[in-house]
């Protein structure tokens, strides 16, 4: 830039510069005296040096290179001016804008960009930094050497410290999947498995141990089989005399029920002599107003009973007597005891026999009591407010036995039979559907479109 | 005699016992949670022998649990998980109403879920253990398989459950350990034999869910959840056992040949391929390809006396078990649309044989009905239009009833129309005396006949004379009359197929005859001397036991003469019938 100044100046210096505003440098050169000034300090020299014409010359520089793009002393003459040869194409212009004067208004530039439009012909300086990278030349040089060094198989340090990490325990952050998740994997779970190696106390202290399943929980609650297989009754195309044998128990059943209904009817049942005939409702009417004076003698005869029951007291001699006859009746029962005793040596066999037969009798109750320990196993116990009910026997009657596979019909559903199953096996206990409550009474009201009808 | 007066109810069965609404307490959860909690466990409720003592004096029915089993419970981590579900519950409710769309997002993301896996082994330590209660599992998980998707319980329990069961079914068909199979009115009850134990399931049938009101789904869906966990390790397990892969994949030959050009149009890619496997046709793959199952033979050992009749029983056992594993091996079957595919595809394939249905039908189906080597094809309707010649068409009951019998029926009584031998129940085993019906015993006669041909009626013979030991004289000749009648009938049948040439019988004639007379009447004589000398009580007990044994006879006698009686009259009836008819 210096360089080109100074090049400038000397230029203006020259006889052959030419500035823009010719008038600027006369006035200047006529002015009074001059003042003295102490030119030993910078401050002064600014303050005090006339830089007036300078300024102006470089103004006038700049403003050349910025309407000419240049300085005009230095442009050429052609650039510079032009040979007038008269106005010739001046009437065919105009015809040719009129025609399109519509069109052309549209595409000439708001006025407003026109004013912002950059219009000095001295383009701005480049901004060098925007295309610069800072310490471009070491970075280049840094991947210029990881390349190399990766090319021989060296890991940055970085990278070496992130494979060196330990891996980070994913499984315990993974989602664990619904158990019903239809493509879940399965292993080997009873396989080899890893024995422990921490140690015990350790494990269980910090809770890490499972508490082991007592034995006992393993024992099923039912001896029942799980699937109980229907009676061969239940063919599809059963053989004649099973199937009867079926129908028979289904019957039997049936009956059953049947007899536990009527029972209850009869006990619910108005017994014929309780309903009130008109003499019993006449009698309820009088009732108090005839039978009293009864009532009464019934009373004074009581009065007289507890008198008479005051005892008088005991005399000695009756008292002796009664003594006399206690030790009497006492003496004569020992005795009476003695001779049982001494009988019994003759009824040896009947007692021997006895003895048998009152061991029989407990052999026999024990045996029963252990048969009915056994039976118990195998029954639905008492678990809970409901007895267990067994399901409805499936049984197809005689003419709905189907011909063939295809004609079959099922009979009862296999999702109630396990339920039952389990229900009998004493693996949950009988329940009810819950009953739907209401809490809130419902209110009927009319709608009032009906209402207007009606 | 001092010392403090003992309080009532602080010892013995009163402080043993916990009423579940304190047990609930106790674990701060909810009554369904705890509910749940029980199941997955296997904590059942108990009912204690004197009520009123541990009921406080209280005779009011309550549901008891062993105080020890609650504290176990105590233990459990999942009970935590409860809990922590119970609170994001309350979250998630809570975002909804104030409508924080991004919080409901990030608490569903975030949604805690529990393993059952910890609570499977410990309730069945061994393998073994979890096989033998397999039972319960199998059956429920069959049941929800076929469950509508209609929002009675989970999609994805459904869909989880019918891949248990085709896994299960694919296994049984590799291994063929599938034994009996009856087809009740209820739905078809399967026994298999898997690793020595025994196991009967209830299959329903298809389409015939009408839901019961009066089942709690939701403890049948708790059941379901921890039946499936355990089915799963088990069909892991037992794949493991045969070398199969699992999850179970189709055999890479087989998958070739079930690649249809219009497979798109029966299934989605997804589901397709456990549609293939459940169609039961093709063979699965094995982690080590073995050209050919080498044939295991027990190991011999030297024994004696009862050691070595028991081997000797054993090995034949063993050997008829082979047998019937093979009993439709080199059958080809063509299934016609009105028969339950799945059940049929599901036994004819245990059992060795080729299976196939049309092809609108389901996938997998490997052949036409055009095939010309189809041996059988099963039908279920009263007549069909194009008939092959070289094929039998049998109505379903057939394959059920061979399998039942270990050997294949003659298919003369199960053709197109014919009225179908009653189905019997495999599951029933007749003590000796009891009334066995007919068609049970000419079946039994067909066994044998299998093994010896038709010595029928020689072993009557036998019979008859050891049934004269065993009655008395008294009503002898009115039971002998009825035994006559009843096992001419039996025999009746079997009698008018076949037609035996005159046979000598070997002791008439002859001393190897005569030896066997001997011999017998050495032994009834024992056996009169035997009862001369007995005690007067054991002669007393040995009375009882045979009245009681002649009781039995005489009742199944009885019901004899009375199916003798029913099947004249309907006989009779259909002859009237016939001739109205003309």
């Amino acid at each position: 830039m210096a360089a080109v100044k100074r090049l400038k100046r000397v230029a203006a210096a020259q006889a052959g510069f030419m500035s823009f505003k010719s008038s600027a440098s006369s006035d200047d050169l006529g002015s009074g005296q001059r003042k003295r000034v102490n030119k030993n300090k910078k401050k002064n020299w600014n303050k005090h040096s006339d830089i007036q014409d300078v300024e102006e010359f470089l103004d006038d520089v700049r403003l050349q290179e910025r309407a000419t793009g240049g300085l005009i002393s230095e442009k050429p003459d052609a650039s510079l001016f032009f040979v007038d040869i008269g106005e010739q194409r001046k009437y065919v212009q105009p015809e040719v804008q009129e025609g399109k004067k519509g069109k052309k208004s549209k595409l000439r530039p708001l006025r407003i960009d026109l004013i912002l439009q950059h219009d000095s012909l001295v383009h701005p300086p480049k901004d060098v930094l925007a295309y610069q990278q800072p310490n471009a030349k070491k970075l280049r040089r840094i991947a210029e050497n990881a390349e190399k060094l990766a090319a021989m198989g060296v890991l940055p340090r970085r990278q070496k410290r992130l494979l060196n990490r330990r891996p980070a325990i994913t499984t315990s952050k993974s989602k664990t999947a619904a158990n019903n998740f239809p493509d879940r994997p399965y292993y080997d779970l009873w396989g080899g498995d890893a024995k422990e190696t921490a140690d015990p106390y350790y494990l269980e202290q910090t809770g890490k141990k499972r508490v082991k399943r007592p034995e006992k929980l393993n024992s099923k609650p039912s001896v029942l089989p799980a699937v109980e297989v229907i009676a061969p009754g239940g063919s599809y195309n059963p053989d004649f005399f099973s199937h009867q044998a079926l129908l028979l128990e289904a019957h039997e059943v049936e009956v059953k029920r049947e007899k536990a209904e009527l029972r209850i009817e009869r006990q619910l049942a108005v017994n014929q002599e309780d309903t009130a005939t008109e003499e019993t409702v006449f009698q309820e009417q009088v009732e108090g107003l005839v039978e009293e004076e009864e009532d009464e003698d019934e009373e004074e005869e009581d009065v007289s009973i507890r008198g008479g029951l005051q005892q008088e007291k005991k005399t000695e001699k009756e008292r002796r007597r009664e003594r006399a006859n206690k030790i009497k009746s006492q003496q004569k029962q020992a005795a009476r005891a003695f001779t049982d005793k001494k009988q019994q040596l003759f009824q040896l066999r009947s007692i021997q026999a006895t003895l048998k037969r009152r061991e029989q009798q407990t052999r026999e109750r024990v045996a029963q009591r252990k048969a009915n320990q056994e039976a118990e196993k195998s029954m639905p116990r008492r678990l809970g407010r409901l007895k267990f009910q067994a399901q409805d026997l499936e049984v197809q009657l005689s003419d709905e036995i189907p011909g063939s596979l295809r004609t079959l019909k099922p009979e009862g559903s296999v999702l109630k039979d396990r339920f039952k199953s389990m229900q009998k096996r004493n693996m949950i206990e009988p329940r009810e559907r819950a009953k739907f409550k209401r809490r809130h009474k419902v209110k009927y009201v009319e709608k009032r479109a009906f209402k207007e009808i009606t | 005699m001092g010392g403090l007066q003992k309080k009532k109810y602080e010892r013995g069965s009163a402080t043993n016992y916990i009423t579940r609404n304190k047990a609930r307490k106790k674990l701060q959860l909810s009554l369904a949670d705890f509910r749940r909690l029980c199941i997955l466990k296997g904590i059942y409720p108990h009912e204690p022998k004197h009520k009123k003592k541990v009921n406080k004096g209280s005779t009011a029915p309550r549901t008891f649990y062993l105080l020890k089993d609650i504290r176990f419970l105590l233990h459990e981590p999942i009970v935590r998980k409860f809990r922590e579900y119970k609170v994001f519950v309350r979250k998630l409710r809570k975002a909804y109403g104030k409508a924080e769309w991004t919080g409901v997002e990030r608490l569903r993301d975030n949604k805690p879920g529990y393993k059952l896996d910890h609570i499977i082994k410990e309730r069945y330590p061994t393998f073994i253990d979890a096989l033998r209660d397999i039972d319960d599992a199998l059956s429920m998980c069959f049941l929800f398989s076929t469950f509508a998707r209609t929002g009675k319980c989970h999609v994805q329990t459904i869909m989880l459950c019918r891949r248990l069961t085709v896994e299960w079914m694919n296994y049984l068909v590799t291994s063929r350990s599938l034994r009996k199979v009856f087809i009740s009115i209820k739905g078809i009850y399967y026994q298999a034999e898997v690793l020595g134990q025994l196991i009967t399931w209830l299959v329903p049938y298809q389409f015939a869910h009408d839901h019961p009101t009066d089942v709690d789904y939701r403890v049948m869906a708790t059941f379901t959840e921890m039946y499936t966990t355990l089915f799963g390790f088990i069909n892991f397990r037992l794949y493991q056992t045969l070398n199969l892969v699992y999850p179970p994949k189709l055999d890479s030959k087989s998958e070739s040949e079930l690649k249809a050009e219009h497979e798109e149009d029966y299934a989605m890619d997804s589901e397709s391929y456990l549609e293939k496997l459940s169609a039961l046709s093709a063979s699965l793959a094995r982690v080590v390809a073995t050209a050919e199952e080498e044939e295991n033979q027990l190991d011999q050992f030297p024994a004696e006396g009862e050691d070595l009749e028991n081997m000797e029983a054993r090995e034949k056992e063993q050997k008829e078990q082979e047998a019937q594993n093979r009993l439709f091996e080199g059958l080809k079957f063509f299934l016609n649309r009105e028969v339950p595919r799945e059940s049929l595809a599901f036994i004819l394939r245990c059992f060795g044989a080729e299976v196939s249905w049309d092809k609108s039908l389901c996938i997998g189906g490997t052949y036409d009905v055009t095939d010309e080597t189809i041996t059988h094809q099963i039908v279920d309707r009263p007549d069909i239009d194009k008939q092959y010649i070289n094929r039998y068409y049998i109505q379903p009951q057939w394959v059920f009833d061979s399998v039942n019998a270990k050997m294949c029926l003659p298919v003369e009584d199960y053709f197109l129309g014919v009225t179908l031998p009653p189905h019997l129940s495999p599951f029933v085993e007749e003590k000796d005396g009891d009334y066995v019906p007919p068609e049970k015993l000419k079946l039994i006669a067909l066994q044998r006949g299998e093994k010896h041909v038709q010595d029928d009626e020689e072993e009557d013979d036998d019979d008859d004379e050891e049934d004269n030991d065993e009655v008395d004289d008294e009503d002898l000749t009115e039971e002998k009359n009825l035994k006559k009648m009843e096992d001419q009938r039996s025999q009746g049948k079997t009698l008018a197929v076949k037609v035996t040439p005159g046979k000598v019988k070997p002791w008439e004639t002859g001393s190897m005859g005569n030896k066997v007379r001997l011999e017998q009447e050495e032994k009834a004589e024992e056996k009169r001397l035997a009862i001369m000398m007995m005690k007067k009580k054991e002669k007393y007990l040995y009375d009882k036991i045979m009245f009681g044994k002649k009781r039995t006879t005489r009742e199944a006698n009885k019901l004899a003469a009375k199916r003798k009686a029913h099947e004249d009259t309907s006989k009779a009836e259909k002859k009237q019938k016939k001739a109205k008819k003309q």
